[in-house]
């Protein structure tokens, strides 16, 4: 019983390694904000070019969608490993410059960027679908109004149906960064000393799993008050909704045939 | 007849097996507004949609100001059609995440270039001639069914338009809102305003319009002055419409 309390709760481990595993945690949490960012206006460029209207441009749509679905379909290590092994045998090759292939921008290490680029490139995916449900969630009177005006599609997403929809999708995104922020710990598998490595580090040093204890609360500071955020911002949007508010009237019941119609080129 | 703003000539139009306007005329003169009445599913609001071209028509020819907008011969293209005509919703439609002075700027600032200041001064302008001149920052949400109404009609005004659509504009309010919203447009129609009105308001149709449009089954059933269409019709289902609709 002692054993188990010291094998996670050794106290003067902790405090030997707090700095050790802060630095880890300091870097998940860059690794976090740097591919949360990056996610976020992905995203959000990937869900506007799933809603471009018109024939011409299907083949973009279909390019989005596919890209969406392969890579909400595919494990995001895997992603770090094709993200990681390709550039970096890129540059061995020549075929890609020493910057880009072992990239060490801003002092930060190549592990560091590709675990970016391979957070940014699935959860982009997955936050493109929050957004499309944002955009979908707008009524679609908005786009008609905005069109009838005689703004172009262009002009109706950017002033119109994005802001709403992002407003409405908040909470949705925020989730999806506590999990983004979860997987950073993926990245540890290429070497990047993120807090789950670090905890791991010393585990196999000291046969001892308190810094990886250490590592778990440190997450838990940021994402139990995250997860708090959420739910205040939903209970906020659903007193706004009984209320009637929004000023986004429901729509009638179909009156005239036609209504409730998609088809035309908007 | 006063000159033609707007000119409608086989309009076709269908969803799927759903076939919603089936040949439908309409001669708008300048200055004219031309009521339109009838029961739910006559293709009524279709039509409306098809002049500003938010449902292309599949067959017909529009002319708007002598031009055709639409089909291979079209000459003019959305942006033409889409900047003279403006139009109110039923559910009015207003940008939920923008005051009132910002629902009426907006378009005029991408669509017309209008600077900040310029917009802003049209829209307060509008905004006092429909009444709201104490409403300017408000948001929708704030704001009555009625004043919202107000608020989309002015948006519309703001591009200028030369003819007006208003699509059973006042279908969504309570009772006791609908006048205000009839006042702005019957003040509009005697400044000379050309308006394509969808409504179930038979004593704005008769007092208002030159023209009243009963249409069924998407074809113009009949046509012509309001007192003689209201009052005495000639066909079997406008009478029976009629009948339904006064009865109560």
């Amino acid at each position: 019983m002692e054993f188990i309390f010291d094998y996670y709760f050794d106290f003067s481990l902790m405090g030997d390694q707090f700095d050790r595993v802060l630095d880890g945690f300091w870097l998940t949490l860059k690794l976090s904000i740097v591919s949360g960012v990056l996610a976020l206006v992905w995203g959000l460029i990937l869900a506007v070019l799933r809603q471009l209207p018109g024939r011409p441009l299907a083949p973009i749509r279909w390019l989005t969608i596919a890209y969406i679905d392969i890579f909400r379909g595919i494990p995001l290590l895997l992603v770090l490993f094709l993200v990681s092994g390709f550039l970096s045998a890129a540059q061995a090759d020549g075929s890609i410059p020493r910057d880009i292939g072992l990239p060490t921008w801003f002092g930060e290490a190549s592990t560091f960027w590709y675990g970016v680029i391979a957070l940014t490139i699935t959860y982009g995916a997955y936050m493109a679908e929050v957004y499309r449900a944002g955009i979908e969630a707008v009524p679609e009177g908005q786009m008609e109004a905005a069109r009838s005006l005689g703004m172009s599609h262009g002009q109706s997403m950017r002033q119109v149906i994005v802001p709403q929809a992002v407003r409405k999708v908040i909470p949705p995104l925020l989730n999806d960064f506590i999990a983004l922020m979860k997987d950073t710990s993926l990245v540890g598998v290429l070497g990047a000393v993120e807090v789950v490595k670090t905890g791991q580090d010393v585990q196999s040093e000291f046969f001892n799993g308190s810094a990886l204890v250490l590592g778990a609360l440190m997450f838990l500071v940021v994402t139990i008050p995250l997860a708090r955020v959420v739910d205040v911002l939903i209970s906020r949007q659903q007193s706004r909704i009984s209320r009637g508010g929004g000023g986004v009237a429901e729509p009638a019941p179909a009156g005239a045939a036609g209504t409730g119609q998609t088809g035309g080129p908007l | 007849m006063a000159e033609e703003m707007l000119k409608l000539k086989g309009m076709h139009k269908r969803f799927g097996a759903l076939e919603v306007l089936r040949g439908v005329d309409l001669d708008v003169g300048r200055g004219q507004v031309v009521c339109v009445i009838g029961p739910s599913g006559s293709g009524k609001s279709t039509l409306l949609r098809c002049i500003n071209l938010l449902e292309p028509p599949d067959a017909g020819t529009i002319w708007l100001e002598g031009k055709v907008i639409c089909g291979e011969e079209a000459v003019e293209d959305v942006d033409f059609v889409r900047q003279r005509v403006g139009m109110v919703f039923q559910q009015f439609n207003l940008f939920p995440h923008k005051n009132a002075v910002q629902n009426v700027s907006m378009a005029q600032r991408t669509v017309l270039n209008r600077g900040e200041g310029e917009a802003r001064t049209k829209a307060a302008a509008l905004l006092n001639r429909v009444g709201l001149a104490d409403k300017l920052e408000e948001y929708p949400e704030r704001l009555s069914g009625g004043q919202q109404q107000r608020v989309a009609i002015a948006r519309a005004l703001a591009m200028d338009p030369t003819v007006m659509l208003f699509d059973e504009v006042t279908s969504a309010l309570d009772p006791e809102l609908v006048k205000e919203v009839l006042d702005v447009m019957r003040e509009l129609a005697d400044e000379g305003m050309t308006m394509v009105v969808v409504t179930h308001e038979m004593g704005f149709a008769k007092e208002v319009g030159d023209q009243v449009v009963f249409m069924d089954e998407g074809m113009i059933v009949e046509q012509g002055n309001p007192k003689d269409v209201l009052d005495d019709p000639k066909q079997e289902r406008t009478k029976r419409f009629l009948g339904l609709v006064l009865e109560h």
